[in-house]
């Protein structure tokens, strides 16, 4: 079977959901269920123990067959991440951890520098280190080394659905990296989701297209379905691209000739 | 006469800003809110964080021509003790606050920076975030309040107007005008991850006061690039004092100013209080705004007494209870969000262990 390993865990759905930005929770868990999303991220700050009509973590860790990765969005530097990852774990209980370090709360662009350091003390820690990073090959490469269950390279800025903008780089990690390299961020379109597991990508992870749309379940499964086929057609084989055209006669013919 | 620094006055990077608030064609403003609403769906979602106001004092030693608690009304003056502040938060929280915007006046003898220090660490322990919106300070003393919890500072320039300001601000130490442009910049100097900007519209012209606010915001996001940025958009309203905006902005207007903001600054929190009506409120929120107060009171205290018969600093407009707003913006399809910060994120920004 063709499935998601992450260290010891296995999904067989390859499409992660982010369960932010949706207009109730009862939507949110719709789209979850159509996505047939196993493993979703929800942030901290939205766990709300408090007031229940408020908390984001509850519904989703008494939904069957779902696996809570807490993530750290709102944190600026690693050792506020740290913290985040502590108190994450304590009250869902997942092993898994999004690191999410966004210094500049217009861009949210993540910090390379702190997330290595949050990412090398959690994974010590026994923690399953999930990083957003910016497509850069090399820190994919030392994080790996850190020990991170996987990268999770942006393709675009958060929220921005320029989809895979990154994907020059990101075909470069994927080449390189011996861990799942899952894309995280700016996918507008469930072809994008497609092309990105077609490159060879582990996973998909989506949240604002799902949650923006108009029909956040009906988009959900066409993310489910393009995600799917990406994989398939990857797994497949695609055909290589040409642009040159097959001489009729061999090019090479003289080779070998005796004369 | 106040020399503005370059940042303010020389920048033309806002063409495309002031182009959208100077054309006042109704075609215009319905194409500006169509790319407003996507832009904000897209980056923010379909949520809407909100906190609500606590009035700390009305006390305060500046003499704004337009304000209800400026210190020559005859208003009745009082601070709330710690053991009010406690109730006060207690009566907020029943009604589901866990984001609040600390206030007061000026700094006086009797409501300095201790007592505000105080009244932060008080809101941060059962808080989940605190905000401030009270009178400038230095880098030391916003470090501090860093330190007591408090992550977001709001200062409104009023109007960058300096000719406007001078008149306005008839005395008391509100009357430094580059003394409060300069407050966002020691704040995030000081560790303080969020500054909200604003000008108080009527006070002086709509559109220059709107490209100098820009200006500002576009200076703090350059220099500060740790820093948080939002942009509230008051309107006068009828004080206390009964102060007749100079420069009335309509419905029509303060909507284009709101939207050539979302536009220009697509990742800007912006933010509307009760000030305005339900009506605007709720409008906005689904095309450009993206942080609301709800169950505002603007008298001292003002929660746990229910109706104050006091006056508060300004009148409210949209007095829907907490459970009614929240219930305009689910038919909108918009979640109202009453948590949306960890306390584990709190302390100054940037601090780096081993560094710092």
């Amino acid at each position: 079977m063709d499935h998601l390993q992450l260290a010891a865990h296995t999904f067989s759905s390859r499409l992660i959901l982010g369960t932010g930005k949706f207009s109730s929770a009862a939507l949110m868990l719709e789209a979850v269920k159509a996505s047939g999303a196993q493993l979703v991220t929800v942030a901290l700050r939205r766990f709300n123990r408090e007031q229940l009509e408020d908390d984001l973590f509850g519904p989703l860790s008494e939904m069957p067959g779902i696996t809570l990765m807490p993530n750290t969005s709102g944190a600026s530097t690693a050792a506020e991440a740290i913290k985040a990852a502590h108190i994450s774990r304590e009250l869902s209980g997942s092993p898994f951890i999004k690191v999410e370090i966004h210094p500049n709360p217009q861009h949210l662009m993540p910090d390379p520098i702190e997330t290595m350091e949050a990412a090398r003390v959690l994974a010590s820690e026994g923690f399953l280190v999930m990083p957003y990073i910016s497509p850069d090959p090399v820190l994919a490469k030392r994080l790996e080394d850190v020990g991170c269950a996987s990268v999770m390279p942006l393709g675009s800025a958060i929220g921005s659905g320029q989809g895979l903008a990154s994907a020059a780089m990101l075909s470069i990690i994927i080449r390189e990296s011996s861990i799942p390299v899952i894309v995280d961020a700016g996918l507008r379109a469930p072809s994008e989701a497609a092309r990105a597991m077609e490159m060879g990508c582990s996973a998909v992870l989506v949240n604002s297209a799902i949650a923006a749309s108009d029909n956040p379940a009906e988009m959900a499964a066409a993310f489910r379905d393009a995600t799917d086929a990406g994989r398939r057609a990857f797994k497949a084989g695609l055909m290589r691209e040409s642009s040159e055209a097959v001489a009729t006669s061999p090019l090479t013919s003289f080779l070998g000739e005796q004369s | 006469m106040t020399l503005l620094p370059d940042w303010l006055t020389h920048n033309n990077d806002c063409r495309e800003l002031e182009a959208m608030l100077r054309n006042r064609s109704p075609e215009s403003l319905e194409t500006m809110a169509a790319r407003s609403r996507a832009m904000t769906l897209r980056r923010f979602g379909r949520t809407m964080p909100l906190y609500a106001p606590l009035y700390l004092s009305n006390y305060c030693s500046s003499g704004c021509a337009y304000c209800g608690f400026a210190s020559d009304r005859t208003t009745p003056r009082r601070k709330l003790s710690e053991e009010e502040i406690r109730r006060e938060i207690a009566a907020m929280k029943q009604l589901g606050i866990q984001d609040i915007l600390l206030l007061t006046g000026e700094r006086t003898a009797t409501v300095g920076f201790e007592y505000l220090q105080r009244a932060v660490e008080i809101a941060a322990e059962s808080m989940q975030r605190v905000t401030v919106e009270a009178f400038p300070m230095s880098v030391e003393e916003y470090r501090e309040l860093a330190m007591g919890g408090c992550t977001g500072i709001t200062i409104y320039q009023e109007t960058y107007d300096p000719l406007q300001y001078e008149a306005l601000h008839r005395w008391g130490p509100k009357k430094d005008y580059l003394y409060r442009l300069e407050t966002p910049e020691r704040a995030l100097e000081g560790g303080i991850k969020t500054v909200g900007l604003g000008v108080l519209f009527g006070l002086s012209d709509p559109v220059t006061d709107a490209l100098m606010l820009y200006r500002h915001a576009r200076h703090l996001e350059k220099t500060y690039w740790r820093g948080g940025i939002s942009v509230s958009f008051p309107r006068l309203r009828p004080q206390t004092g009964g102060y007749e905006p100079t420069y009335p902005v309509d419905d029509h207007l303060l909507a284009r100013i709101i939207l050539a903001f979302r536009i220009a600054m697509p990742d800007v929190e912006l933010v509307l209080s009760t000030r305005e009506k339900p009506s605007f409120r709720d409008g906005m929120a689904g095309l450009a705004i993206t942080r609301m107060s709800i169950a505002s009171r603007t008298t001292v205290g003002g929660y746990r007494e229910g109706e104050s018969p006091e006056e508060g600093q300004f009148e409210i407009s949209d007095s829907r209870t907490a459970e009614e707003f929240c219930q305009a913006l689910r038919n909108r399809r918009i979640e109202p969000v009453f948590k949306n910060w960890e306390p584990a994120y709190n302390g100054p920004s940037g601090e780096i262990p081993g560094c710092s």
